[in-house]
């Protein structure tokens, strides 16, 4: 109903929508009746078609949940696919969702996750979930996520006319294979099982009470529930193959029927088969022989919106016990003289502890020594050996602006680094290179001041190669006096792992040494 | 006691699959010789004291044509054998 709003007495209709007279809509005639969309009705659906019966058993099943489990009927909503299952969500007085050809799925994912009180239920065909929605399907089985979902299986593509489709049975007809198809079919409940679903169950329209009790138990069961329902295609389907008497002018209007008497003929109920067991099969002519029927899986396994809780909860107390150490942490009383904006470059190949340097700087500076910082990364898309570079801004204001503009220092621990950032150095800079990794070129720049240290080797002698990095970043303190001492040993030890806490330290104050030894030259 | 059920058809919603004569588990229902207005033949009742309110009819109609009212009298438990049969040939 449009919105109606008064303006000085004067009813205004905000929208200009005129509700169509909606008497017919409910004809009362069937009591199945006030779940369907009166006016859209007759159905398309050929005479014979197993939808309709599929249909029917849906509602039924909804009206036994909404009469003897308390179900809410505004709390189910239909999502359907394209094609002539494709319909039922227009059919369905609920509130339903006709979308895009194979997409049913990924809508229906995204309306349980919005609103995860709804009961979603998506009803299509074979074509619209094996085939074109086929990925959605296995992926939505994956998750487990709490939709159900009704796949009548009419064995090709009704509505075009018969195509040869992904459920069509090895060597049976259809208007594009008429010697027979030699593709294999998909096993639903199988494809589905190794999905990863909880839930799977086939039946034929043929076996309606059963299928109705599988219906009420898919759609109260939390999980992905897939319900394959096997439906004669009177038109299509049946008209090239044996079970609808082939072309047979006699059994022209009864082709439905005769498929339903073979279903009744070839249905072997057999519950807790194994997917993979539970097969169709056919003789050479393409002839259904034996459908297995049943409720293959029934496993209260948690569903998708469980295992997010599930993973929210244990976060939350990683969190906590991680925040109570960061509680527990050595406060340093912090710098408060003002530091201008310092950038510093560092670079070297992959592995050297390029991107960590930068990391415990950063970590010295806004922890520590109470300033600001910023860190950017880049590397190559190789983890060991590749270029690599980080840089870290440090200031007493805001960082507006996270990348290199003036970088005042550098520490350089490759050759290719080298050619890399130090031009960018700006005049005046300082660099800091590991003169056992860095050959200075003769064309070396003039206007900037050069350290040298031998990072690698000092660290190898220590007893670990690998603080080369924490060697340079001791070297670095000591010269350039941006992060102080303490506040870098602080952070050095949160950073490196426990077993090399000493060998960093001591690499460390080799470096810091070193670099005072410079200092007091100068 | 076995209940007892009046059929109920709506013919000019019939589109003639014959589920409903074929499946009926007591022979109800046959196909009629009269036409509804898109030219199927509906069902017609043709043994109503028999219906035991199954409502299998009304679940495979595909057209929602049929459906089944319970009747306040009930059946005996026995109905004789094969009226099925009786009316099919």
């Amino acid at each position: 109903m449009p919105r109606e709003d008064t303006i000085n007495g004067e009813r205004l209709k905000l929208s200009g929508y005129e509700p169509t007279d909606q008497s017919d809509w409910v004809t009362g005639l069937h009591p199945m009746d006030e779940m369907l969309r009166g006016e859209r009705l007759p159905h398309i659906w050929c005479q014979g078609c197993g939808l309709g019966t599929a249909l029917t058993t849906f509602i039924s099943a909804l009206q036994w949940l909404e009469k003897n489990q308390k179900w809410d009927l505004d709390k189910v909503a239909i999502v359907s696919g394209i094609g002539c299952t494709g319909r039922v969500a227009g059919y369905i007085r609920l509130d339903s969702f006709h979308t895009t050809h194979g997409r049913a799925i990924p809508f229906a994912t995204g309306l349980k996750l919005a609103k995860p009180e709804l009961n979603v239920v998506v009803f299509s065909g074979d074509g619209d979930i094996a085939g074109i929605g086929g990925n959605h399907f296995i992926h939505a089985a994956r998750r487990n996520i709490d939709i159900n979902v009704i796949c009548v299986n009419n064995f090709n593509y009704g509505m075009t006319g018969g195509q040869v489709g992904p459920t069509t049975p090895h060597g049976a007809r259809a208007v594009t294979t008429q010697y027979g198809n030699f593709e294999y079919p998909f096993n639903l409940p199988y494809l589905a099982a190794a999905g990863g679903a909880s839930f799977m169950a086939r039946w034929t329209v043929l076996h309606a009470r059963r299928l109705e009790w599988t219906l009420r138990q898919a759609m109260a069961h939390r999980g992905f529930s897939f319900v394959e329902i096997i439906a004669p295609c009177s038109t299509s389907y049946a008209r090239w193959n044996p079970e609808g008497q082939g072309l047979d002018p006699q059994k022209l209007r009864r082709r439905g029927l005769e498929v339903m008497k073979h279903y009744q003929k070839v249905g072997k109920i057999a519950h807790h088969t194994h997917p993979k067991d539970a097969t169709i099969t056919v003789d050479g002519n393409g002839l259904i022989t034996e459908i297995i029927e049943g409720v293959f899986i029934d496993d209260p396994k948690p569903d998708f919106q469980a295992a997010i809780e599930q993973m929210a909860h244990s976060a939350k107390e990683k969190w906590i016990a991680a925040k109570k150490t960061l509680d527990e942490r050595l406060q340093l009383p912090g710098r408060t003289d003002y530091v201008p904006r310092t950038e510093v470059q560092l670079g070297g190949f992959g592995g050297q502890g390029i991107m960590s340097a930068g990391n415990i700087i950063g970590q010295a500076a806004t922890i520590y020594d109470k300033l600001r910082a910023s860190l950017t990364q880049s590397y190559g898309p190789e983890a060991r050996g590749g270029a690599a570079g980080s840089q870290v801004v440090i200031a007493s204001d805001p960082i507006h602006h996270p990348h290199l503009i003036e970088p005042t220092s550098m520490i350089i621990m490759s050759q290719e680094a080298y050619a890399k950032y130090v031009v960018n150095l700006s005049a005046g800079g300082i660099l800091f290179i590991d003169d056992g990794l860095v050959r200075l070129p003769r064309n070396h720049r003039q206007d900037i001041e050069t350290f040298g240290i031998s990072a690698t080797q000092i660290a190898e002698d220590l007893g670990n190669s690998r603080a080369a990095n924490t060697v340079m970043l001791g070297f670095w303190t000591a010269i350039g006096g941006v992060v102080s001492k303490p506040a870098m040993i602080q952070s050095l030890t949160d950073s490196v792992p426990p077993k090399t806490i000493e060998v960093n330290l001591k690499s460390f104050e080799a470096g810091y040494r070193k670099g005072l030894r410079i200092k007091g030259r100068q | 006691m076995v209940p007892h059920g009046i059929v109920q058809i709506i013919e000019e919603r019939c589109k003639g699959c014959g589920f409903c004569v074929e499946f009926c588990p007591r022979g109800v229902l046959v196909i009629s010789q009269h036409t509804n207005a898109k030219g199927y033949h509906p069902p017609e009742i043709i043994e109503s004291t028999i219906c035991a309110d199954c409502g299998l009819c009304a679940l495979l109609c595909p057209d929602f044509a049929i459906y089944v009212e319970r009747s306040e009298t009930s059946l005996e438990k026995k109905i004789e054998p094969d009226t099925r049969k009786k009316f099919k040939s």
